[in-house]
């Protein structure tokens, strides 16, 4: 008895250990990427580095917003993950909808060669992608952009949501239409509110990969004022090579709202990783 | 899903035409913005042509000979070679470890499981600037505790030549272990708590229990998930790019996806990058096939 009283304390040791550890390796790097930016510049250089900021200031943050153009990038950030996650909803709703719900010859068909583009890599498709934009002459826009996020994330928000519908009894937008509703009514007060974790949980999916995608934009995208964040932060980082209280103050912006978002989606991720739900 | 008997035939054609328009723009999106530009890259792979200027001239296949004799793509090849590989063996263990520590029930278990997912969820610039700073070589805070435990005499320079390839490789696998722990994790919360309880009463220890029971239970999941990863560790781009840009210490760290990039946008030979991304798509074609090949039971598990 006694043994096995020991021998479970131990395991009980082991697995709060193991789970420390854990916490420390993933918490630690933004721990000090918060603690840097509140660091004035001597104290950044200081050795040995203190962990907490002995003389915390605002003043990596103000110069982010005054003398750097990280506003516009966080602007335009949020115009084009908002426009992709829109158009890439509407579409793969629509798409989802009709992979469940209507039968035609080729539908099985479609499914897969979704299923397959889901496994394309971004650096297949981005360098034919920069020479058509160029030759259509949509170079540098956000509406090129847009578009590219939208198909890139298409094959898997399409794959997700169709899971989605497939959870929802048909049987219950039929019994709505028996009852007089068009198909549209019946959608939108059926199978829309039943849908909806399903798609508040697919559209944050989409927004943190547009949120954080580097490459689209990289090669899209030249004029400064149309950057968005990960690029423009990249180029700040060669302009202010070794200012690293400012660099690590974009760091923490650019993390803020991707935690708020991983907060609200937190709950759903289980049940979308299941059914396939994040790349990169 | 879908009922079962055959619609009226009226209501099929209807069923048709409406499916055919729902299902169009996502379609025409997928055709023209991923399928076309694919296969526009085979076409642009034949050609010799600048980056920026429209003209471009056919030359068969010479793109593939001038790699076949190119060192620098072998060496990418190489790189990529290592990168995947050692990124991919990490990425597993500490995953199928941390799922088996998120398994177990114990006070804080979802806070810890959304601090640990979090890394993944972060924008790659982030993390990079994040590790950059930590093992800067004057004022990184690692080299403090390696100089200061007195494990080492001199700083480190993890961002040299030397040890570029195994920052990288660290880095990588910090930011993208959390899939394979979460893939795993999900996995491992549908296997019936009865199997282990019998084999508690059998006396089978803790080790035996995991290679018995609880492997052949994720040997699905672990297919899917080696699949996926070494898709996408073969054609990271980002990650790599950002912690080298190709150039200085970054030659130690050019894996092909990061030759194809700079084919094209430094050296303006989009015919020679797209080459490049063909020859890439066409390793992955073929390690695909033989993998499903070599464990063909896994795969109809998986």
């Amino acid at each position: 008895m006694n043994r096995w009283r020991v021998r479970h304390i131990s395991t009980r040791g082991l697995l709060y250990g193991g789970a420390l550890l854990l916490v420390l390796q993933a918490a630690f790097p933004f721990f000090w990427m918060v603690s840097t930016s509140f660091k004035p510049p001597t104290e950044v250089f200081a050795q040995p580095p203190s962990f907490i900021p002995q003389d915390a200031t605002w003043d990596n943050f103000h110069r982010l917003f005054t003398t750097t153009n990280f506003l516009t990038y966080f602007w335009n950030s949020l115009i084009v993950s908002g426009l992709a996650v829109l158009l890439t909803m509407v579409v793969s709703a629509a798409g989802a909808y009709s992979l469940t719900r209507y039968r035609y010859p080729g539908r099985e068909q479609i499914a897969v060669l979704i299923l397959c583009t889901y496994m394309f890599a971004p650096i297949m498709v981005v360098i034919p992608f920069f020479i058509l934009v160029k030759k259509v002459g949509i170079e540098n826009t956000h509406f090129a952009l847009v578009l590219a996020l939208t198909s890139f994330c298409l094959p898997f928000t399409l794959w997700l949501l169709r899971a989605f519908f497939q959870t929802i009894p048909i049987e219950l937008e039929e019994a709505a239409m028996v009852d007089g509703a068009g198909r549209l009514r019946a959608v939108i007060y059926v199978v829309l509110p039943l849908a909806l974790p399903g798609i508040i949980a697919t559209s944050i999916f989409t927004f943190i990969l547009a949120w954080n995608d580097f490459i689209f934009t990289r090669i899209l995208i030249a004029a400064d004022e149309l950057k968005t964040l990960p690029v423009g932060v990249q180029d700040l980082f060669h302009s202010a090579l070794t200012d690293w209280g400012l660099i690590m103050g974009a760091g923490v912006m650019i993390t803020i709202p991707a935690l708020l978002f991983f907060m609200t989606v937190q709950r759903y991720l289980i049940r979308g990783w299941g059914a396939g739900a994040v790349k990169g | 899903m879908p009922s079962n008997q055959a619609p009226p035939v009226g209501r099929s054609r209807r069923q048709m035409v409406m499916g055919l328009l729902t299902i169009a723009p996502a379609l025409l999106l997928i055709l023209g913005l991923i399928l076309y530009p694919v296969t526009y890259s085979i076409w642009l792979s034949l050609l010799e042509k600048h980056s920026f200027f429209p003209q471009e001239r056919f030359i068969g296949l010479e793109n593939f000979v001038y790699l076949w004799s190119d060192s620098e793509f072998w060496t990418s090849f190489w790189l990529g070679v290592v990168y995947s590989f050692w990124t991919i063996l990490f990425q597993l263990i500490l995953g199928v470890a941390a799922a088996l520590v998120l398994n177990e029930s114990f006070v804080g278990r979802g806070l810890v499981r959304g601090i640990v997912l979090f890394p993944y969820m972060i924008p790659t610039i982030v993390a990079v600037i994040l590790w950059k700073w930590l093992l800067n070589d004057t004022y990184g805070v690692v080299n403090y505790w390696l100089l200061a435990l007195g494990i080492v005499r001199d700083p480190i320079s993890f961002l040299g030549t030397e040890h570029i390839m195994l920052s990288t490789i660290v880095m990588s696998v910090w930011q993208f272990f959390p899939f394979v722990l979460l893939s795993v994790l999900a996995r491992l919360q549908t296997i019936p708590e009865e199997l282990y309880e019998a084999a508690k009463v059998d006396g089978a220890t803790p080790v035996r229990r995991f290679l018995h029971i609880t492997l052949p239970q994720i040997r699905g999941i672990l297919f899917v998930v080696i699949l996926l990863r070494s898709i996408w560790m073969f054609t990271k781009f980002d990650t790599v790019w950002l912690m080298g840009e190709g150039a200085g210490a970054g030659r130690y760290i050019r894996t092909l996806p990061v030759y194809a990039y700079m084919r094209t946008l430094t050296y303006y030979q989009a015919g020679l990058g797209a080459a490049i991304a063909v020859i890439m798509f066409a390793i992955l074609i073929v390690s695909t096939v033989i993998y499903f090949g070599l464990f063909r039971e896994e795969a109809d598990i998986g």
